[in-house]
């Protein structure tokens, strides 16, 4: 019994080798054959990010990302597997193929675009400049001499710091509601905040009277597929373009963003 | 795991953590200064038996002294405000820590006051004291003296709670850390470096203390200052 046992052990461990080598050989390149052939499309979220990607009650994956990943398996009319994903683990689990493509507001940038590829922008963000009732700013020259309050280590802050306003007093906190906090307590005049948040907090406390000054920068977010996969990315292309022109990939970003998609400059 | 460390990293930040370690430093000072002025007086106020200034001062005590110091702070700077006080966060963070300190003060004081025994109290007035001299020869300055060791442990604990502020954007030492951490993403680094300053401040500030109780109330109360042993009765 001893002897079998063991056979078995070394059985099932070569199947798994040879499934793992299967699972790479599959990750050197997806077509589009392979996975209407497969029969469901693996799209990998972004999860703990709302109102990009989160769960909801249930446990299930919802957001924007969910939405448009849905939209997308009904151009491919394929049943779509969801794969929640956190944001260090999204471009790894796409170049192991764990999944097909990534739909993860996973922004471009020029050090991921030498590992990933990017389709066009399919979501984005704005990053605002809100400020109190007695003052309103058009323009990062405006917030000069001004307080503004950010939160620690945040891209805005990085931003921010960046454009180096003269005489402008960048004030940091810990998240930001804190910093919302103290431009309503009138211990800032202004807050950065991403365009979902501010609107959030807008909304919920309509008597201070707050106002969104300008855009200081946009956050485009893009799909990725693996580097050889010029085929699905154009695929790809091809379905955020009709997203667009058919008017659906509004209807998700007002349910999430209460706005339209801003334009994006294309590449 | 393999961790290779780089200080070489945290020095261009040196303006910056010095900065940080003077707002700590002019915070602790400042707020030891008024925080037991204020203890004093509130004591002997808590002393007195009866009447509606104990009975505020004894509201005031336990509701500092069982309410968390970061609400304290985010209720002088964000909720003061809203009655149109509107103070800077140094400052907040000067008022809270003051507040804060006072009421522990105020009751380890009170401590000392009762440990005052009534005979030596009596021996004062046979001894034709007026009331004045009484309060101070007999009751307050012995009173301090046998609580100031305890007194002292407060005012290190203070200057180690000065980093809560940082949560309302003053900028003291662990503002100044958290700050140089976003910029190089060397945690590990600058909360080393930052961990053997404040140990250094808390020495030195309660060397410091040590110095003044030597000067007030004599070698035997610094030593204790120091140590933090209790008090051998001979």
């Amino acid at each position: 019994m001893k002897i079998l046992n063991y056979v078995r052990t070394t059985l099932t461990a070569i199947a798994i080798g040879i499934a793992s080598l299967a699972a790479t050989a599959e990750a050197s390149a997806t077509t589009l054959n392979d996975i209407v052939s497969r029969g469901s499309v693996r799209i990998g979220v972004l999860t703990g990010a709302p109102p990009m990607g989160m769960v909801d009650e249930k446990g299930n994956p919802t957001g924007y990302d969910v939405d448009v990943a849905n939209l997308i398996g009904g151009y491919l009319s394929l049943p779509v597997e969801l794969v929640p994903l956190t944001p260090p683990a999204r471009i790894p689990a796409l170049q192991t193929g764990k999944v097909d493509f990534l739909v993860a507001t996973l922004a471009p940038t020029g050090e991921r675009a030498k590992t990933v590829m990017f389709t066009q922008p399919y979501s984005a963000f704005n990053m605002d400049i809100i400020s109190g009732p007695d003052q309103k700013f058009a323009s990062l020259a405006d917030l000069k001499g001004k307080r503004v309050a950010v939160n620690r280590g945040s891209s805005q802050e990085t931003a921010l710091r960046k454009a180096a306003v003269p005489g402008m007093q960048i004030v940091v906190f810990e998240d930001d509601s804190t910093s919302a906090q103290a431009l309503i307590a009138g211990q800032a005049d202004a807050v950065a905040l991403p365009s979902t948040v501010g609107e959030a907090i807008i909304k919920q406390r309509p008597d201070a009277g707050l106002q969104v000054g300008f855009t200081f920068f946009q956050q485009g977010n893009s799909m990725a597929t693996k580097m050889q996969d010029f085929e699905l990315r154009q695929w790809l292309n091809t379905a955020i373009y009709l997203m667009k022109i058919s008017g659906d990939l509004d209807k998700v970003a007002t349910k999430w963003t209460g706005r339209p998609m801003p334009t994006l400059p294309s590449f | 795991m393999s961790y290779t460390f780089q200080f070489g990293v945290l020095a261009q930040y040196q303006d910056e953590i010095l900065n940080g370690i003077w707002l700590t430093i002019k915070l602790s000072v400042l707020s030891i200064l008024l925080g037991s002025a204020a203890g004093v007086v509130l004591a002997s106020i808590r002393s007195v038996k009866g009447g509606a200034a104990r009975f505020l001062v004894d509201a005031y005590v336990e509701i500092i002294r069982n309410t968390p110091f970061l609400v304290q702070l985010f209720i002088v700077y964000f909720g003061l405000p809203g009655v149109g006080l509107r103070v800077g966060a140094d400052t907040a963070a000067l008022i809270g820590m003051t507040i804060n300190l006072a009421a522990y003060s105020t009751e380890i004081i009170r401590a000392g006051i009762e440990a005052v025994h009534k005979s030596q109290i009596e021996a004062g007035e046979a001894l034709g004291f007026t009331r004045f001299q009484i309060y101070r020869h007999v009751i307050i300055v012995p009173a301090i003296a046998k609580v100031y060791p305890a007194l002292c442990s407060q005012f290190v604990l203070m200057m180690l709670a000065s980093s809560i502020c940082s949560a309302i954007s003053t900028h003291e030492l662990a503002a100044s850390a958290a700050f140089v951490e976003s910029q190089t993403y060397r945690s590990f680094e600058v909360y080393i470096v930052v961990t053997l300053i404040y140990l250094a401040l808390a020495l030195a500030l309660r060397a410091c203390l040590a110095l003044v109780g030597m000067w007030l109330f004599g070698r035997r109360v610094a030593r204790r200052t120091m140590t933090s042993l209790p008090e051998v009765q001979a």
